[in-house]
């Protein structure tokens, strides 16, 4: 369904730029450039969720974005449904349902303008985006405030309005930037459902956190992301197996501390 | 492309903030500053005019005719006082005890057979922009010397009819060959593109920042870069929707200007304005809308760069600033006394358009020229909209 193989991609510093000592002790500045991601391999099946997780800072937006087109990597390839998203990201692009938690919408749109707006972006007809907005809208339950802007909704509203909006043109697959971060646990409710009903669908969700308990809960496998490589990739129970008890705190220490013996002995 | 147009486009017009400064601000807001200002103005003229002025004469026995004349003018009030030296006159004006003094030479003598030429002095504050002390009183002196003059001409036998002859032996007749338009488009044709350039430039400013620095603040851009549709698409809608607010409030202002000169023209009696509006034909009109349209490209294009560059609404005021600052310098330039539509000048971005509005007011425009200025700014806009464009593909710019 989606393969994503050996993805790197490097920022340059601009000169001039001072380095900040935790900056200089990790592995992926040079002088010239910050290697963000460095190496990022793995897959996600139709129907399955994976858990992206990883340090703050350890590629996880970059290897995100890379995925939904929003930036180009130096080398690695992408694959959706046999797409290749590097050499034909606007066919890519219609497949592609992306969300973060910092997404924001415009204001002075009402929730229905909002979701339109991109409905006709991806290039869907008034008859078609009018159909499948009302069906969203049900879904949601978001009727009762489709008129009003955003700017007067709360963030329960926004949040519902985003997802709309993500999904509006029936993505094939699902991508989500840590789609709880910040929001409050009725909130974080809405988009936890909304990941249920899209695996219920047979759509793979790709989605980065840092709550422990929405991987055990949703998941169906694992990515850890440490210093831009993919140190782990596999599914679930295999994380979890990785610690004693089955702790998956323990488990995640377990892969980052791995690599970073790893780091020491070479 | 069009999509991403009409949607900020809607998304501006319910905007207040840019609907004050679109429609609000040249409609209303202006034309009453503006008004206010005349008013001001006038009236410290008028106040400085009937002004009274208290002076103190020294030696007034030697020209009783002058000091008669002093006496009666409505401006001046006569004051007594005791001091003579000059360094004590000048400290009692610095105390305010009264504003001008006048010392009349010692030796000086009316009499007409005396051929010397005798000095005065005034001693007042001349700090004042609209020195009227000096106007009137020069006015006097005027009118005595001239008698003085005639008195001691006839006491060396020149006649009435030589003197003429002798104190203005060439008389000049001057004929104007400008035009009426001509004359007033030199006085008003720069203060008209002083007004409408600088507005094309806040038109499109605040969409510009909206519409791009805004995306990035609101977390809406990534969401519009993963879209099926092209950067360029992206771009170009949102340069259309700047453009056209630039040229709207151009518009807008130039209308409303229009309107409330006929009011206030035909209200007040002041045939100027109706003048000015009759001798500008429709042709001319849209030339100058012609000239705007690519210096507002230009606008468009770089306030679009720096806005999407910027992280903030802030960010892109900061850098916005300094740009209107660069664009006012040619602008001042154009606006130069003396400083005429020549070919070196008709190089210069900005200044050339001011300067080709002027011209095109005062109905005195070179054709060739209009079309290399407008040629020129056309080729500049499409440069920078293309920088534009390759701006927006560029991932350091997007994400910072």
């Amino acid at each position: 369904m989606i393969k994503i193989d050996a993805l790197a991609k490097s920022f340059a510093i601009s000169r001039g730029q001072k380095l900040s000592d935790s900056e200089k002790q990790d592995v992926r500045y040079s002088k010239e450039a910050f290697h963000s991601v460095r190496n990022v391999s793995f897959d996600c099946g139709s129907g399955e969720v994976l858990g992206l997780l990883g340090p703050n800072g350890a590629g996880k937006t970059t290897t995100l974005r890379i995925l939904s087109t929003a930036l180009q990597p130096d080398s690695g390839s992408v694959l959706i449904e046999g797409v290749d998203v590097l050499k034909h990201p606007v066919q890519a692009r219609k497949k592609i349902g992306f969300l973060s938690s910092s997404t924001g919408l415009y204001g002075r749109l009402t929730a229905y303008e909002n979701i339109a707006y991109f409905a006709r972006l991806h290039g869907m007809s008034e008859a078609a985006l009018k159909q499948r907005i009302d069906e969203l809208f049900t879904l949601l339950n978001m009727h009762d405030f489709a008129n009003r802007k955003a700017d007067a909704m709360s963030t329960g509203m926004k949040q519902k309005t985003a997802i709309a909006r993500a999904v509006v043109h029936s993505p094939k697959v699902v991508i989500l930037d840590e789609p709880t971060t910040g929001l409050d646990i009725m909130t974080t409710q809405t988009v936890l459902d909304f990941i249920r009903s899209l695996k219920q669908q047979g759509t793979p969700v790709i989605f980065s956190t840092h709550h422990l308990d929405e991987v055990a809960s949703l998941c169906d496998r694992v990515v850890v992301i440490d210093k831009g490589i993919s140190a782990f990739s596999d599914s679930f129970d295999a994380f979890k197996a990785l610690s004693a008890d089955g702790d998956l705190r323990q488990s995640f220490m377990t892969v980052i501390n791995a690599t970073a013996s790893n780091r020491e002995h070479n | 492309m069009w999509q991403v147009y009409f949607k900020e486009l809607t998304e501006l017009v319910r905007d207040k903030k840019t609907m004050f400064f679109i429609i609000l601000l040249p409609i209303l807001v202006f034309p009453v500053l503006f008004g206010i200002m005349g008013l001001v103005v006038a009236n410290v003229a008028k106040q400085a005019e009937a002004e009274e002025h208290r002076y103190v004469i020294i030696n007034a026995d030697k020209a009783p005719e002058l000091t008669e004349a002093l006496f009666y003018h409505k401006n001046f009030k006569k004051v007594e006082s005791d001091l003579t030296d000059p360094e004590a006159l000048k400290q009692a004006i610095r105390d305010n005890q009264f504003d001008l003094a006048i010392i009349i030479a010692d030796d000086f003598s009316a009499d007409a057979n005396n051929l010397t030429q005798s000095q005065w002095k005034v001693i007042y504050n001349m700090s004042s922009q609209l020195d009227m002390i000096d106007k009137y009183f020069n006015e006097l002196l005027r009118d005595y010397s001239k008698k003085l003059q005639l008195a001691k001409l006839d006491s060396l036998g020149v006649t009435a009819e030589k003197v003429d002859a002798l104190l203005q032996p060439v008389k000049l007749e001057k004929v104007n060959t400008a035009e009426s338009r001509e004359d007033l488009g030199e006085k008003i044709g720069g203060l008209i593109a002083y007004i409408l350039i600088p507005l094309c430039l806040a038109g499109c400013s605040y969409p510009a920042i909206d519409i791009g620095a805004g995306e990035k603040e609101r977390g809406t851009l990534e969401t519009l870069l993963i879209c099926p549709i092209s950067r360029t698409s992206i771009v170009l809608g949102k340069f259309l929707t700047v453009l056209t607010t630039g040229l709207a409030t151009a518009l807008i202002t130039v209308t409303s200007f229009g309107g409330w000169g006929y009011v206030i023209g035909s209200l007040m009696g002041v045939d100027i304005v109706a003048k000015t509006m009759s001798t500008l034909g429709v042709a001319d009109l849209l030339l100058i809308l012609m000239m705007l349209i690519p210096l507002s490209a230009i606008f468009a294009s770089l306030l679009l760069s720096l806005s999407i560059y910027a992280r903030s609404f802030k960010e892109a005021q900061n850098y916005i600033g300094p740009l209107s600052m660069i664009v006012f310098m040619p602008l001042i330039v154009a606006l130069m006394p003396g400083v005429e539509l020549t070919w070196g000048m008709a190089m210069l971005p900005v200044a050339n358009v001011a300067l080709a509005i002027k011209e095109l007011i005062k109905g005195t425009i070179d054709v060739g020229m209009l079309l290399a200025i407008f040629g020129s700014t056309v080729v500049i806009a499409a440069a920078l909209l293309a920088f534009c464009v390759s701006w927006f593909q560029k991932e350091k710019v997007l994400f910072r």
